[in-house]
């Protein structure tokens, strides 16, 4: 295809704002995700540049990223381009078809953007998409700017058309979280015509065509190689050094472009960069030239050795095998400037704390705040209901802003998404058969239990499993930015209308018996509400739903504002507030031995009057609204 | 130029990148920062990286920055590594006392690094009936009020007035001009 681009004016964008316009300049039909940090914003994005452009896309949240992924590709099955977004664990979930569709003679594009969070900052792992499209034998591009990711993503939907093949753009977090000035409009594409062709041997997997296709694929992979070596010298080039080079870098990714800065800031010329943006299938050809050329080779690229692996031989370079690089952790600039330092011999690459700034920061007493739920955050005021209920149950919880209930004392495992069920399924399992009965109570927010909940309750239904299953209702997806979600029932596109999927509904639906709902800042109700509904589950052996509801502060909803004061006479200084309440607004005065509001952060919620044992924090006489 | 911008999850901290954005947009400057979403978005830490010039990469590395806006003092002390030699460090300050620390005074002064605090939330009480949600405003103005080479106070204020909604623009030029002169004074 042919793309007509008109220059125009520059614009500063989020890179996945950038990614979100290739997607929808490249002429896709169909775009799909589950969000998840760093890849949230790609689709609403998406969804905001198809409405101001007016053109017929779909764009959607699936319930979860399987869903997501074969949502898009079976649009391309029509001939249409179609992509599906998510962030790097979430191609765990959706690995199932990935796989498959891998081996299919496709007819539209499909495009998988997995966005990696090296560090991590906010994943449960920091593993490498790359390895991903290695493992399923997809050739993946790996981009080192916005304007680059958007301009791949043009280019994984020739070549997924070309090699009829599914193709993956990983762009990492420093691409996604990047602002940066780029192209401001490129004229779209228009989608093509949509028609599906019955042809079994072309969309069934089944075991004889898999026979046929596999070997295809392996050609392909040789083919798309070949392409890589040859024809994207856009993306895959070598910036020489001046005259004879002391080192020779191969960079990927974000990797390169900290690399690039770092060695023009330290006047560093004597040193060649030969930058990937195709890391598999790997131009092996070109990278052993390069490899040839020089004395000395460094591999910089995250998170994993993916090019490295590539390597028929990688025993004279120096990378994460010889762990010349470290083998964890994001590549920040400080990173590879000391491992630029120990390569060549430069001390005055590495910076490194100075010591009276790090003497005042200990005397100081300084440290980084770690993450906290909100002030006013429902969250907090469910898991102080469900502790003080039940102090000696095992808590487990869920991926969400919740999981930050662990500074409550109120989470006890995490997993991944849905695992809050499945935990508290083996945690009955193992002590139903040693005959014991602690009570188990866990707690699952709203999208993540349409995203994996489901199955696990089913489950636990049907083999008659006892523990209470806490649903923190928050009407959003808060923990990655606020998405809808089946609960919400709101879609993205203008004038595209969804319909509300009901929690209580679908947990009767499952055969839940015991189904209660109760307003989360109400913890005298939520208290009795988790001894009833443990009571229930012990004595009928099955699990039972409490679905704590109200409103995110992020959705910023009205409420009545009962501003509090922490009685100084009253407090006794135990910290029983900050140990199991934990709020950014109500903290502890190490000088005066006791707590006091900080007005910095108070959103005066009013729920705090009733955590203090003592009866010292008290809402503020005559000003309530 | 190369900035850092610290402060903590919920201060509104992204919202200077997009005006320093804007200001170098109209000049037609190149430019590329790094923002933090997600998890640590949530009370935690943040910090957002923002280069304008020749740059590649959206990361400032330590000691490079040429000004560290600081929503929140302890955050600011504790990213101060990351200015350069001679660096700027605009700070929104709820405790003074912790300026009286004779290793963190002597460390300011071998950098040659100066200090342009301003007590925030004092001045938000006192001047905006306490609405906390105008801090990064106030912290653009105070930025520009200290020189350093950020965006002078008419350029910043071109850009809150695109960025932000039109019913708040008169406390948005007001709280921004607090800002500014809260650090010009001194
Ligand atoms: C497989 C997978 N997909 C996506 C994510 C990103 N993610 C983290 S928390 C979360 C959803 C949280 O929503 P909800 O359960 O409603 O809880 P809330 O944050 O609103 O409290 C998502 C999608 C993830 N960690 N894993």
């Amino acid at each position: 295809m042919e793309v007509s681009r008109r220059v125009s004016a520059r614009a500063i964008l989020l890179g996945n704002e950038a990614i979100a316009r290739g997607i929808v300049e490249a002429g896709c039909l169909v775009a799909t995700a589950y969000p998840g940090t760093p890849s949230s914003e790609i689709l609403p994005a998406v969804a905001k540049y198809a409405d101001e452009l007016g053109l017929p896309m779909s764009v959607e949240w699936g319930v979860n990223e399987k869903v997501a992924f074969e949502e898009a590709a079976a649009a391309s099955f029509t001939g249409a381009r179609a992509c599906a977004v998510m962030k790097q664990v979430g191609l765990n979930v959706a690995a199932d078809p990935f796989m498959s569709i891998a081996h299919y003679q496709l007819k539209g594009g499909l495009l998988l953007v997995s966005s990696d969070d090296p560090g991590p900052h906010s994943s449960q792992t920091e593993q490498d998409s790359r390895y991903f499209a290695m493992f399923a034998k997809v050739p993946c591009f790996d981009p080192a700017t916005a304007e680059e990711a958007r301009e791949m993503v043009f280019d994984a939907f020739d070549l997924s058309e070309r090699f009829g093949i599914v193709t993956m753009l990983r762009p990492s977090v420093r691409v996604d979280h990047c602002r940066q000035d780029v192209q401001e409009k490129i004229t779209p594409l228009r989608p093509g015509p949509v028609k599906f062709e019955k042809d079994p041997s072309r969309w069934v997997c089944l075991p004889a065509f898999v026979r046929i296709n596999h070997p295809k694929l392996n050609q392909k992979m040789v083919d798309i190689r070949e392409a890589f070596e040859k024809e994207f010298a856009k993306y895959n080039y070598e910036v020489p050094a001046k005259g004879k080079a002391t080192l020779g870098i191969v960079a990927s990714g974000s990797a390169f472009a900290v690399v690039s800065d770092i060695l023009k800031g330290a006047g560093r010329d004597d040193v060649s960069i030969l930058k990937i943006g195709t890391p598999h299938p790997l131009p092996v050809k070109m990278v052993n030239d390069f490899i040839a050329r020089h004395d000395k080779v460094l591999f910089l690229e995250e998170t994993y050795p993916v090019m490295e692996m590539q390597l028929p031989d990688r025993t004279g370079i120096m990378g994460r095998w010889n762990g010349v690089v470290p083998g964890a952790g994001e590549l920040l600039p400080e990173v590879i400037a000391g491992v630029l330092a120990r390569v060549l011999g430069d001390d005055s690459l590495v910076g490194g704390a100075h010591p009276l700034l790090k003497e005042a920061i200990e005397e100081l007493k300084i440290l980084p705040r770690r993450p906290m739920l909100c002030p006013g955050c429902p969250h907090r005021a469910s898991f102080f209901s469900i502790r003080q209920a039940l102090p000696n149950s095992v808590n487990p919880s869920d991926i969400g802003c919740y999981a930050l209930g662990v500074n409550q004392k109120a989470v006890d495992t995490v997993i991944d998404m849905g695992a809050s069920i499945t935990a508290s399924s083996g945690l009955f399992l193992a002590q139903k058969a040693v005959g014991e009965e602690k009570p188990v109570v866990a707690t699952i927010g709203d999208s993540t239990f349409f995203h994996m909940g489901l199955p696990g309750l089913v489950s636990a239904v049907y083999n008659r499993h006892a523990f209470v299953l806490a649903i923190l209702d928050n009407a959003t997806t808060a923990m990655t930015g606020g998405q809808a979600n089946p609960a919400v029932g709101t879609k993205l596109r203008k004038g595209d209308e969804g319909k509300r999927v009901d929690i209580e509904g679908a947990c009767r639906g499952c055969g839940v018996e015991y189904v209660r709902t109760v307003e989360a800042y109400d913890v005298a109700a939520g208290k009795a509400a988790v001894k009833e509904a443990w009571e229930h589950a012990k004595s009928k052996g099955e699990p039972a739903v409490l679905i704590f509801r109200h409103p995110c502060m992020l959705l910023r909803p009205e409420q009545p504002s009962i501003p509090v004061e922490v009685d100084q006479d009253k407090c006794i200084g135990c910290k029983f507030c900050i140990n199991f309440f934990n709020c950014p607004g109500l903290v502890f005065s190490e000088e005066k031995g006791k707590a006091y509001i900080d007005e910095r952060f108070c959103v005066s919620c009013g729920v705090c009057v009733s955590v203090c044992p003592h009866g010292a924090i008290r809402a503020t006489s005559g000003e309530v609204e | 130029m190369q900035y850092i911008i610290v402060g903590i999850g919920g201060q509104g901290i992204l919202f200077a990148g997009k005006v320093l954005g804007a200001v170098a947009l109209e000049k037609k400057q190149r430019v590329t920062g790094s923002e933090v979403h997600g998890m640590a978005q949530r009370g935690g830490s943040v910090i957002s990286h923002f280069k304008t010039g020749d740059f590649i990469s959206p990361l400032v590395r330590a000691g490079e920055a040429d000004v560290l806006l600081a929503f929140d003092q302890n955050e600011g002390i504790r990213n101060l590594h990351f200015l350069r030699e001679g660096g700027a460090f605009v700070v929104n300050v709820h405790d003074r006392s912790a300026f009286d620390n004779l290793k963190l005074k002597e460390f300011l002064e071998e950098r040659r690094i100066s200090l342009f605090p301003l007590e925030g939330y004092s001045l938000l009480k006192e001047h905006m009936g306490g609405n906390f949600l105008f801090l990064n405003v106030l912290l653009m103005g105070a930025m520009s009020g200290a020189g350093v080479g950020a965006p002078s106070l008419e350029d910043t204020a071109a850009a809150v007035k695109t960025l932000s909604p039109a019913k708040f623009e008169d406390a948005n030029m007001k709280v921004l001009k607090l800002g500014y002169e809260a650090v010009v004074k001194k």
